[in-house]
């Protein structure tokens, strides 16, 4: 089993296209870096002077709290949280995280959305492709079932997009640490608890925890992917319908909920995201974040059987 | 296991064909592909499959080795059935099936390491012992990409001898080589099946080619098995045999009225083919009389040679000549 995975690992990195798309990642992860910088800089403030700012922020969330108008309860809350949060970056020299370098690390992981794109390109090749190369026909003929050879592939598949994300993220840290000159490398995330203290954490978390969030749509997608190629053999049909159905998501999912939320709440891409629960504010109604573990769970075991069933099953004449 | 019991137990393997094909039918839909073949492969045997395109020799041999199922019937290899014991069935066999497509993107070193890493047991010191048996060794680390057709049969066969397999299939092996090639490549079965003890199982509709290669034949049409038998067998002359006289063109007709007129039964047609041909089919120990009698009539014979027919010829009579159906 070991050794299947070591030669799927050597088909997917001994190519040229691979070392293409990497090299595309980090080009990007580049990019995005800068362009959300130079964007900092030239909305008037072009040394980063956080303190100004955010004595300026401290007194308008004052005056709003002091106001006369009465302000419902739950934005009552929130601001005081803002105004705890603010005035605890301000005594302890702070800078919010916005300014920091985990901040731009933190702005770069909507590039894992690049990493799920890049590794649909690996997973509809993976099987199909050894079809279209006729390979196929020796990788069978082994003392290896059919099942295992799978298994690895998708391993493999995985394994990279792993390998993606550890890349992007290296990347990121190591680029706006050298943008950001480091700084703020130790600071703290702060979030306030129930009683409206101001509570230290590590930011690094917060950063993991905004990747392992964006990870659930990429196993998902990469999946779908995966089935595709194995079962209709075609790594255009695969990357085709599976970043098709990624890109348009958001609205399928809208459309779909809006018609009917019973039935829509079902749909794949309605649960992709599990940020909302973490907010409290569920897309639909019986929604709640078991719900979409157990949809997403339900999703993930038949693709993967179909693939199964297909590829283990299946003469191969071609 | 003890060694005692283990080499019994291979004795008694050894005495089995390598492959037994019983009552093997394949059916799609309810079209049936491959109708109840039955044939054994002995030990060190170059088996030919042969037959017209469309026969079933490529669905035959996908089914030998696990990648078409089988509808009914049985394959078994090396004693082990390759429906319910695939992994130990496969393990025993080396096989290309039709052209000998590798990953381009690797070299033809990295190519093989990835095969030998799916069966157990292949050491590196393998890999190198069957690059060199194939001649491969110059061009080894370069991309199989840049390879020619006959180097990429090379290593087709380098990835097909690498776990020492006691069975060789090779679907269409001489397809798209050139004459060099198809000789080398024959020379290099030959040798496999009489110095390691191989079976090797060639499909081909080159009938020459088969011709030079197997030992054995299968006639295959229309998915069922027509005929199997020895190669001397195919091209046997039955009773007497047909020699062609070289003479001079003009003393044709002379030259038959001769052979009537002498006390030998034998029947002579010129030869439309051959410019002075002279056809005549006569008992082998009366050929020297023919010659007698045309010498002594004064007819000049310049040559003298026995007629076989071809395996091509016998083909095409076992399976007629509008074949595909």
């Amino acid at each position: 089993m070991l050794n299947l995975v070591r030669n799927e690992n050597m088909k997917i990195y001994c190519r040229i296209r691979t070392w293409v798309l990497v090299a595309m990642l980090i080009l990007f992860c580049f990019l995005v870096s800068f362009i959300s910088r130079y964007d900092k800089m030239s909305s008037g403030n072009p040394h980063r002077e956080w303190r100004p700012e955010l004595q300026q922020q401290a007194q308008s969330l004052q005056q709003q709290l002091s106001g006369d108008e009465k302000l419902p309860a739950p934005i009552h809350k929130q601001l005081q949280e803002r105004l705890a949060i603010t005035k605890y970056q301000l005594e302890h020299d702070i800078p919010p995280t916005e300014a920091t370098m985990w901040g731009g690390v933190q702005r770069v992981s909507a590039l894992v959305m690049m990493v799920t794109l890049f590794t649909v390109i690996a997973a509809a090749d993976v099987v199909a492709a050894e079809f279209t190369w006729g390979t196929i026909k020796l990788l069978l003929i082994r003392p290896a079932t059919r099942a295992k050879i799978l298994l690895s592939k998708y391993i493999s598949t995985m394994l990279f997009a792993l390998f993606l994300l550890v890349v992007l993220f290296a990347s990121s840290v190591l680029i706006n640490g050298v943008i950001y000159s480091f700084s703020g490398w130790s600071a703290p995330s702060l979030t306030t608890d129930a009683g409206g203290a101001v509570k230290e954490g590590v930011l690094v978390f917060n950063v993991l925890a905004a990747y392992g969030l964006k990870v659930v749509e990429l196993i998902m997608v990469v999946t779908l992917a995966f089935m595709i190629s194995s079962v209709f053999r075609s790594s255009v049909l695969a990357v085709g319908l599976s970043l098709f159905l990624m890109l348009l998501s958001q609205p399928i999912t809208m459309l779909l909920i809006s018609l009917n939320p019973d039935v829509g709440k079902y749909f794949l891409f309605a649960n992709t995201d599990l940020t909302p629960y973490l907010a409290g504010r569920p897309l639909a109604e019986g929604m709640t974040l078991g719900f979409s573990i157990t949809v997403l769970a339900v999703y993930f075991i038949i693709f993967n059987a179909l693939s199964w069933l297909v590829f283990t099953r299946r003469d191969v004449a071609a | 296991m003890n060694k005692f019991a283990r080499d019994k137990e291979r004795v008694e393997v050894n005495n089995e064909p390598v492959v037994q094909l019983r009552g093997v039918t394949k059916r799609i839909g309810f079209k049936t592909i491959i109708d109840r073949i039955s044939f054994d492969v002995p030990r060190g045997e170059v088996f030919g499959l042969l037959g017209p395109n469309g026969a079933g020799k490529t669905t035959t041999i996908r089914m030998m080795v696990g990648l078409m199922s089988i509808t009914e019937g049985e394959i078994i290899i090396e004693g082990r059935s390759i429906r319910t014991h695939f992994e130990q069935a496969i393990r025993r066999v080396g096989a290309i099936v039709e052209n000998p497509e590798m990953y381009k993107f690797l070299s033809g070193y990295r190519n093989l390491v990835h095969f030998a890493r799916m069966t157990p047991g292949v050491s590196e010191a393998r890999i190198r012992e069957v690059i060199s048996l194939v001649g491969l060794e110059n061009r080894i680390d370069e991309k199989v990409r840049t390879y020619s057709l006959g180097m990429r049969q090379r290593l087709g066969v380098a990835q097909a001898l690498l776990h020492k397999p006691s069975l060789l299939i090779l679907d269409e092996p001489t397809n798209g080589l050139d004459p060099a090639g198809i000789r080398e490549l024959r020379d290099h079965l030959r040798r496999l099946a009489r110095e390691e003890g191989i079976s090797v199982i060639v499909s081909s509709h080159l009938l020459s080619e088969m011709e030079l290669m197997c030992d054995r034949i299968a006639v295959m049409q229309t998915g069922k098995l027509i005929d199997v038998r020895h190669i001397g067998e195919f091209v046997k002359e039955e009773g007497a045999a047909k020699v062609l006289f070289e003479i001079e063109p003009g003393q044709l007709a002379e030259a038959e009225r001769t052979i009537r007129a002498a006390a030998i039964e034998a029947q002579a047609s010129p030869d439309p083919s051959v410019s002075g041909g002279l056809l005549v089919t006569v008992e082998r120990e009366r050929i020297a009389d023919v010659n007698a009698a045309l010498v002594s009539a004064g007819i000049r014979v310049s040559g003298i040679r026995p007629v076989t027919k071809s395996l091509e010829d016998k083909f095409l009579e076992i399976t007629g000549r509008d074949s595909i159906a």
